[in-house]
């Protein structure tokens, strides 16, 4: 035999060896490693840049969305949360920051989503996400700014000025003998204000907005208004008796709560976060939560946004109005509610069973909000004025 | 005739092209067959019982799906919780087992490392940091957006002022509520008072130093730059800070100490809640947690993931894992044991099971008030200032050169020494260098590092073992150079490191003691840190020294001792 055909043999033997030992392994291994699936039978993934304060909720529902096995065109639906605050995201939409595009991104407000509309229209001369059509932003829950403080805090601040609003806040903030000139204990120092970091959390900005609100005493805030020194004398006066903003996290309501009345008297925060604390600083701290709300109010509407840049398949986008159609559930619109926000389902009545709206009706809840009126969405250009006022003056204080 | 030999290359020599061929085939074969062969790693794997999978584990343990790194006083804690978490064997989307490492920094490190880009998640001692964090890394790639992803909290402890409880009720302590300017006038006026906080690299020593300027400018809120560099507060502080015993690596260690040298150690150290309820747990201490009046500041031990460009889905889903870990109540229960106090709300703190109680010296209903964090920019300045003002070192080191040290241990020890020098900052820190053997030498006189530093890199780069141990006369030696000094406004220390047993020296161990004691009285005090390297060191000697000076003595390693003097340069 000569050396070609013992190389022939040699390589047939080889062959036939590597096809032998495979199939065993195989057979040793059971269901180890399947042969990938085909393309188009691979899960339709669905990646929504959720809203912090619907966070929770949205992640429940997600989970027990992906458990259900839904599927689209015989392919399954797998949605994926990813938590980021609202401005965060903005702005990596604004410098196309994200690694992978999203599906879907549910902000913390519409003003939001016509804010990043407005970016890439003036870049790429087209909406991002749609305000009319079967695709459009369609809010999924509701929740208002109202006033958190300790119950303690705001009796003696009740005893003093009568109601809880800006100018009764600003003027604890600016008490120069802290809680004794203000009718508390001595022990709890100077009035301390909560208000989010608004280059971490949004609600900041809108607490912002709120302040000017009262302070004008209309709803529709303008650039002059904000950029006003008169004004802004007075909300640097207010930010001042904030105690951490440097370290604060996204999550001011749970730093609130679980950091307590030492690092914070009271703030305007979102009312799902407050309901969704109420329990837990009854509990840790011994001193319940007193809920007001204002006369003007700012909603949030979480409007689901399906993206439709071509960085998504139509696959992918009519997952994502699959998984919405979901969350406006009858069934999971009533879950909204256990983690203290208003449905948008007319089915779903807020105040019944063990409801936080009816749990807490002691502390000042209430189901209708009364004699207020909502704030307008401020414009980019306020906000970028708020901003900036921020960067200069608080965060650089 | 002989027979010709022709050589023949066809059959005698390689024929590449056929070699290359024959490849070029198998190759093909085992591509064409892949989708098979990929499963035999598995299916033998499988069949031996996960034999590679053991031998991975065993060796280098298994890659992990997430690395955290942990600041150094919750590395227990986290560990356990980690190792809990892992060995729940719970599974990513794509069934690759979560497998969380950890590894332990000091804050700068830390950010320096997340930089870097060493890990994709970390938890350090304070949110501080992470602000920080964020804004080194946007300036860094000229960005809005920060480094600073999903964060979450799952303990929280207030940093109080630990105190012995008879000191604190000298104070008037609890009748009245005391806070930092009762610290801060003790320390002034008394003399004998002892006290210490760590560095402004942990956030217990950073609220100390904050408290200090706070107490100098007579505000509790809106800190401002100009507010910290005003003389007045240069002044205030600078006297402070000499009356601080030393620094340490962090509240941790400074509490360990506490309970091996008990009362006489300190009077007062700045701490976190849990350390002080651990102290009393675990030594019978009797320590009680200060809750400033003026203010306090919390540890808030955020768990931040770093969204990297590289940062993979697994990893992303390991941490939501391990998130929601750490949230569910074995965890918080766990943490609760510890000390710390649980982010969940619905665990009580002020129940009968909670280690959080009096007689653990904390109170639940505390603290009331906190102090305002000012800015990034003004705790930038406030730990420049601190570095400007902080207690000045007279540090003389003592390093054993006998011929033992030959070898490995020489060469960690040069590097160990390099690194010492390398993390005193200030030029304005006096160091000096001795080497003993026979004899004793004085290598690098103790000078100002401005005017030695160069000296010192290079004398250690040129240290030679040879000889015997006269580790007792390099010790006196050291000494008799500080006393002539004669500088009690600074921290005079010696560290002492030998790896042998004392077989050279005139004096002996009994007078050595004698005349340390004697001139910590009468004297300028000196402490002395000793360092017992490898398993031949003398330890009743080191700790006869160290004892006798309120030091300690710390056992190391040629893995260890780069790390042991880089710990030891904390102090100063």
């Amino acid at each position: 035999m000569n050396r070609t055909r013992i190389i022939f043999f040699v390589i047939i033997a080889v062959a036939i060896a590597i096809v032998v030992i495979g199939l065993l392994a195989r057979a040793l291994t059971p269901a180890a490693n399947p042969i990938a699936p085909a393309q188009s039978n691979e899960p339709i993934e669905v990646r929504v840049v959720t809203a912090l304060p619907i966070e929770s909720w949205v992640t429940e529902a997600a989970n027990q969305y992906n458990s259900e096995k839904h599927t689209l065109e015989g392919r399954l639906l797998k949605v994926t949360i990813v938590p980021m605050d609202g401005l965060t995201a903005l702005n990596r939409f604004d410098s196309a920051a994200f690694e992978k595009t999203p599906t879907a991104w549910i902000p913390d407000s519409r003003y939001l989503v016509e804010l990043a509309n407005a970016a890439y229209k003036e870049r790429n001369g087209r909406d991002v996400f749609l305000t009319d059509g079967e695709y459009r932003a369609k809010p999924i829950a509701l929740s208002l700014f109202a006033w958190g403080l300790y119950g303690t805090r705001a009796q003696a601040l009740e005893a003093k000025f009568g109601q809880i609003d800006w100018k009764t806040i600003h003027d604890a903030a600016t008490a120069a003998g802290g809680w004794p000139e203000l009718g508390g204990d001595p022990a709890w120092g100077f009035f301390k204000l909560v208000v989010p970091n608004p280059r971490k959390n949004v609600g900041g900005l809108a607490a912002m907005v709120a302040a000017a609100g009262e302070y004008y005493d209309k709803p529709n805030i303008s650039v002059e208004d904000v950029t006003n020194p008169e004004f802004q004398k007075w909300l640097k006066e207010l930010m001042g008796s904030v105690t951490a903003i440097s370290g604060a996290s996204a999550y001011t309501a749970e730093d609130f709560a679980l950091l307590g009345y030492s690092v914070g008297d009271g703030g305007q925060m979102l009312e799902s976060d407050l309901l969704a604390n109420m329990a837990g600083i009854s509990n840790r701290w011994q001193d319940p939560l007193a809920v007001r709300y204002p006369k003007y109010v700012t909603w949030f509407d979480f409007p689901f946004s399906v993206w439709m840049g071509s960085e998504t398949s139509a696959a992918e986008k009519n997952a994502a109005l699959d998984f919405q159609k979901y969350l406006l559930s009858k069934a999971v619109q009533e879950k909204a509610v256990q983690y203290g926000l208003r449905p948008v389902n007319a089915e779903v009545v807020v105040n019944q069973g063990d409801s936080p709206f009816a749990k807490w009706a002691g502390a000042g809840v209430t189901p209708v909000v009364q004699r207020t009126s909502a704030m307008r969405s401020p414009d980019r250009e306020v906000l970028q004025a708020l901003l900036r006022w921020f960067d200069l003056n608080v965060a650089q204080r | 005739m002989p027979r010709s030999y022709k050589p023949s290359y066809k059959t005698s020599q390689p024929n590449p092209g056929g070699w290359i061929t024959l490849l070029i085939i198998v190759v093909a074969a085992c591509a064409i067959c892949w989708p098979l062969t990929s499963g035999i790693f598995n299916g033998l794997n499988n069949a031996v019982g996960g034999l590679f999978d053991s031998i991975d584990s065993t060796l280098s343990g298994p890659q992990p799906t997430l690395t955290i790194a942990v600041s150094p006083e919750k590395a227990e804690l986290f560990t356990q919780l980690v190792n809990d978490f892992n060995a729940k064997k719970l599974k990513a989307s794509n069934g690759e087992e979560f497998r969380i490492a950890t590894v332990s920094l000091e804050a700068e490190e830390m950010i320096d490392a997340a930089l870097a880009g060493d890990f994709q998640a970390m938890s350090p001692d304070s949110s501080i940091w992470l602000d920080q964090l964020d804004r080194q890394y946007q300036s860094a790639q000229n960005t809005g957006a920060g480094l600073v992803g999903q964060t979450v909290r799952y303990a929280v402890s207030p940093v109080v002022i630990a105190m012995w409880r008879d000191a604190a009720q000298r104070l008037g302590w609890p009748q009245r509520p005391i806070g930092w300017s009762d610290l801060l006038n003790e320390a002034t006026a008394n003399k004998d008072f002892k006290w210490s906080h760590p560095s402004t690299s942990s956030a217990s020593g950073l609220l100390a130093t904050l408290a200090e300027f706070y107490a100098a400018t007579g505000k509790t809120r809106g800190l401002t730059i100009e507010d910290v560099q005003t003389p007045q507060a240069q002044t205030y502080v600078n006297a402070l800070e000499k009356t601080v015993r030393y620094y340490g690596e962090g509240e941790a260690s400074i509490a360990k100490n506490v309970a091996e040298q008990g009362r006489t150690y300190l009077d007062a150290f700045v701490a976190s809640e849990q350390i002080v309820i651990n102290a009393n747990q675990a030594s019978g201490v009797d320590l009680v947690a200060i809750y400033p009046n003026e203010g306090s500041l919390w540890q808030d031990h955020p768990l931040a993931l770093l969204e990297s460009n590289g940062l993979s889905d697994l990893q992303r889903e390991t941490f939501s894992a391990f998130a929601t870990y750490i949230a569910a109540s074995e965890a918080q229960q766990a943490i609760l044991a510890r000390g710390y106090r649980p982010a969940d709300l619905n665990i009580k703190i002020d129940d009968a099971t909670s280690p959080i109680n009096a007689s653990n010296g904390a109170d639940p209903a505390q603290p009331q008030t906190s102090l305002q964090v000012p800015s990034a920019a003004v705790l930038d300045v406030v730990r420049e200032s601190w570095l400007a003002n902080k207690r000045r070192t007279n540090v003389m080191l003592v390093v054993d050169t006998s011929g033992s040290m030959e070898g490995d241990k020489m060469e960690n020890v040069k590097e160990a020494l390099a690194t010492f020098l390398d993390q005193i900052k200030s030029d304005e820190e006096r160091v000096g260098l001795f080497e003993f053997y026979n004899d004793v030498t004085e290598r690098v006189r103790i000078s100002e590092l401005k005017n030695n530093r160069s000296a010192l890199v290079r004398a250690v780069e040129n240290l030679d073992p040879g000889g015997n141990t006269a580790l007792l006369d390099g010790v006196a030696a050291a000494y008799e150079r500080l006393q002539q000094l004669n500088d009690p406004s600074r921290i005079n220390a010696i560290v002492v490191m030998t790896d042998g047993k004392e077989n050279a020296s005139a004096v002996s161990l009994n007078q050595l003691v004698a005349r340390l004691q004697n001139g910590n009285q009468h004297g300028v005090p000196v402490v002395v840190f000793a360092i017992a390297y490898g398993g031949d060191a003398d330890m009743n000697v080191l700790e006869s020294l160290s004892n006798a000076t309120g030091g300690q003595t710390v056992v190391g390693s040629v893995e260890t001792i780069r790390k042991l003097y880089k710990i030891l340069s904390t102090y100063f």
